[in-house]
């Protein structure tokens, strides 16, 4: 099933959007020390949709905190556009596994709320916002608070939020992860269609295979700890939304035959 | 790591000692009236090693104030839990008690206090009924909030399983109440004991910590009143951690039921 | 406030007045057709006629309330305004906390009447003194609460805002402080609770303030009567339900209940 392209070289291409070169993070000291991530070096090419999968505690959504400028490598750099990330800024967005929705503002509150913070005028703020609550489907609850909306309706305020400003990158942490599986398949249909719309550069961090190998242009597959990356590989035919087509089960069978040797490695390394 | 957490807070509490020391040794603070942390200490073990009648004078009415504590604060939760779970199990119950209570349980022990004087006089038998009124209230509000708060699944499970109704109230309301309960007993104890010193002030017996501090207060010996505060705080920190804690622990913490 | 409709705001008003009326009939017939001496445990007409002619014959009432309010007034702000802004630093600085809440607890840990002969020896027995008292009581608590409030911060929700390019003082008066107000609020009315009950034993210590309720019950004793120190009684259970069912729940309703922030909701 040829059609997956199976790329393990680096590209080192010129129109990588972010880059990430030889980055190391490491917690602790002495006898406690824990190597979250060990030379990972990984390009994300600009208005693609890349996802990292790998076994958990492989420090994917580590390295989604260090491109978000949360924390800051212990060696290594990590570039956006050719200049280094320093800390957390309104040139990415990100979207939160468990939200993080401002629950004292509503729902157009938190959308406007990059925006005002940067310069936009409460007007301009509020009509953007609108727009963007439109563009996630939730026009009836633009007044309405976080904690009255369900799972799924509040990822989508979260999108919302960290789009409306117009980021150069997105990043979805396990943006999924809390919902149930019926809310999960509808809320990829709605990304998916949303990033038609505006076609940013995303990272998105998963363990479902399936997941990325739906969503994505291109899936990197991380090692087990120390995470370092062990695989890049691109569709075919990215979210040709058919769960039986040959070239979402090739892409899916490929990643999953990478992952699974990590995955055991990892149960392993928890036995006492 | 955690030598830092030990030295840490002992800084502040050091500089403030001396820095006190210092201010009234020098005699900017005047030294009747802020005694030095040298004169308090100095000044408390001389009425702990003052005795009459064969014991030492401090011991002696902390003795007589632990009693009051300890039985009025006996009957206080005695009564608030039998109470508390009465308008947990009835509404009707609960819907005639909730305003007395939420009108009464602000009022502090001490303003009772005078009235209790008219009606029972001077003695042990006043200072007591005013106390375990006192923990009478948050006991009693937080157990009948605890037995509302009863999820009847669990009932309905153990009446499934064939269960009575006391075995219901004994092994299902009781425990899951615990909890609630517990923090009505340490929110009572804590109120028992603050209105006990408070009393102790008013009803000028002629025994108990809250008497020698008020006594110490009308004839200026500062050093036995900042003393004697000191001490009413250490007490109830160690009645806390030496008595409730190890309970809770056995109990619900045990059951992983704590509400933190 | 709004948000509740006018109905149920006066199901849950007589909800809670029907039962006090009740009750009050019980203890009038209770005490009319017992052998129960009315010098010791007066009917609620009784109380009732001793509050008009404190009102209006005697004309103290009002003072005496007013000079609580005021004390409790004073002590109250003083204390939330220090108290918020100590535990703002304490619930900031992983250092400071780690020197201070050792101290703060044991400080929460005096009875609050216990200061009192403190402030009597070092301040007199006047004004005062009664409003330190007040202070200290509310300080210590409210300290604690902003402290707790600033540490449950979410901390994802801090990075939403950093991502979006907030920091230092903005992303401390837009996030941090709303996202604290799930247990500062709560902290004010508890703050209020403690400053009420230190007000009136403060006041029934101090022999040299004039006006006061805690005062006018402590005096009612040397003249043996019981129907001012009812009305005394009553004033402050009334009063402290006011205060906090009246000013400070509707603000907390307003809030972080609308929020959704309160826990158990």
């Amino acid at each position: 099933m040829g059609d997956a392209i199976r790329e393990l070289k680096m590209n080192s291409i010129n129109d990588a959007k972010l880059s990430i070169r030889g980055v190391d993070k490491i917690y602790g000291n002495g006898s406690k020390r824990v190597i979250a991530l060990e030379g990972v070096n990984l390009d994300i090419p600009d208005q693609k949709f890349t996802t990292i999968v790998g076994p958990s505690g492989c420090g994917k959504s580590t390295l989604l905190n260090l491109l978000a400028g949360f924390e800051k490598p212990t060696r290594g750099e990590i570039l956006l556009d050719n200049i280094g990330i320093e800390k957390p800024g309104p040139d990415r967005g990100f979207v939160f596994q468990e939200y993080a929705l401002f629950p004292w503002k509503t729902v157009l509150g938190n959308v406007m709320f990059g925006l005002v913070n940067n310069g936009y005028s409460r007007k301009e703020a509020k009509q953007r916002a609108l727009d963007y609550i439109n563009l996630v489907n939730l026009n009836g609850f633009v007044n309405a608070y976080p904690h009255t909306l369900s799972g799924g309706m509040k990822q989508r305020v979260s999108i919302a939020r960290a789009l409306a400003y117009d980021p150069k990158v997105l990043l979805m942490d396990e943006p999924f992860g809390a919902l149930d599986a019926q809310t999960r398949k509808y809320m990829q249909e709605e990304l998916i269609k949303i990033w038609e719309k505006c076609q940013k550069t995303v990272v998105f961090v998963t363990h479902s295979v399936i997941e990325a190998s739906y969503l994505s242009d291109i899936v990197v597959v991380m090692t087990a700890r120390p995470g370092k990356v062990k695989g890049i590989f691109k569709a075919a035919h990215p979210r040709s939304r058919d769960y039986t087509g040959d070239h979402f089960l090739a892409l899916r069978k490929e990643v999953l035959d990478c992952l699974e040797e990590e995955v055991r490695k990892e149960i392993e390394m928890d036995r006492p | 790591m955690s030598v830092r957490k030990f030295l840490l807070p002992i800084i502040p509490i050091a500089g403030f000692l001396a820095l006190w020391q210092i201010l009234a040794a020098t005699g900017v603070l005047q030294p009747g009236i802020f005694s030095s942390p040298s004169a308090i200490l100095k000044e408390m073990l001389a009425i702990w090693s003052e005795q009459v009648d064969g014991r030492s004078v401090l011991l002696a009415h902390l003795l007589v104030t632990l009693k009051r504590l300890f039985l009025a604060s006996m009957l206080g939760i005695l009564a608030g839990i039998a109470v508390g779970f009465c308008m947990g199990l009835s509404q009707s119950f609960y819907r005639f008690l909730d305003p007395l209570i939420t009108i009464i349980m602000p009022i502090p022990g001490i303003a009772m206090a005078p009235l209790f004087i008219i009606w029972m006089g001077f003695g042990d038998a006043t200072i007591i009924t005013v106390c375990a009124v006192a923990t009478f209230f948050p006991v009693a509000y937080n157990t009948c909030t605890g037995v509302r708060s009863m999820d009847h699944r669990l009932v309905q499970a153990a009446y499934i399983m064939g269960a009575n109704r006391g075995t219901v109230m004994t092994q299902v309301y009781g425990p899951w109440s615990a909890v609630y309960v517990f923090t009505g007993i340490k929110l009572g104890l804590a109120r028992c004991w603050r209105t006990v010193i408070a009393v102790e002030f008013i009803v000028a017996a002629d025994r108990g910590l809250g008497y020698m501090i008020w006594d110490a207060a009308s004839y200026l010996r500062a050093s036995i009143v900042f003393g004697g505060i000191i001490l009413t705080a250490l007490i109830f920190a160690s009645i806390e951690k030496g008595m409730i804690r190890p309970l809770e622990r056995v109990t619900i913490e045990k059951w992983g039921m704590v509400r933190n | 406030m709004g948000g509740r409709p006018h109905n149920q705001k006066f199901k849950e008003f007589w909800q809670f007045i029907f039962p006090l009326i009740v009750a009050g009939m019980i203890w009038q017939l209770a005490v009319s057709f017992s052998f129960i001496d009315v010098a010791l445990l007066p009917t609620p007409s009784m109380i009732a006629q001793e509050f008009y002619r404190l009102i209006w014959v005697k004309q103290t009432l009002l003072h005496h309330l007013g000079g609580s309010l005021y004390r409790l007034a004073l002590g109250y702000i003083f204390a939330i305004a220090v108290g918020i802004f100590a535990g703002a630093l304490l619930g900031l600085n992983r250092t400071v906390r780690e020197m201070f809440s050792p101290a703060l607890s044991l400080l929460i840990a005096v009875p609050t009447i216990a200061w009192v002969p403190v402030l009597l020896v070092t301040m007199g027995l006047g004004d005062k003194t009664v409003i330190t008292a007040v202070f200290l009581g509310g300080v210590f608590e409210m300290t604690y609460s902003t402290m707790a409030g600033i540490r449950a911060v979410n901390r994802q929700q801090i990075n939403a805002a950093r991502i979006m390019g907030v920091s230092g003082p903005k992303l401390f008066f837009k996030v941090l402080v709303p996202a604290s107000l799930a247990m500062v609020m709560p902290g004010l009315r508890l703050s209020n609770g403690y400053c009420w009950r230190a007000l009136i034993g403060a006041e029934m210590l101090s022999a040299m303030i004039l006006w006061g309720v805690g005062k006018m019950i402590y005096e009612a004793r040397f003249w043996n009567d019981v129907k001012i120190m009812f009305v005394g009684l009553l004033l402050i259970g009334v009063c402290a339900v006011i205060l906090d069912r009246i000013l400070l729940k509707p603000l907390e309703r307003g809030t972080v209940e609308k929020w959704g922030m309160l826990s158990g909701s």
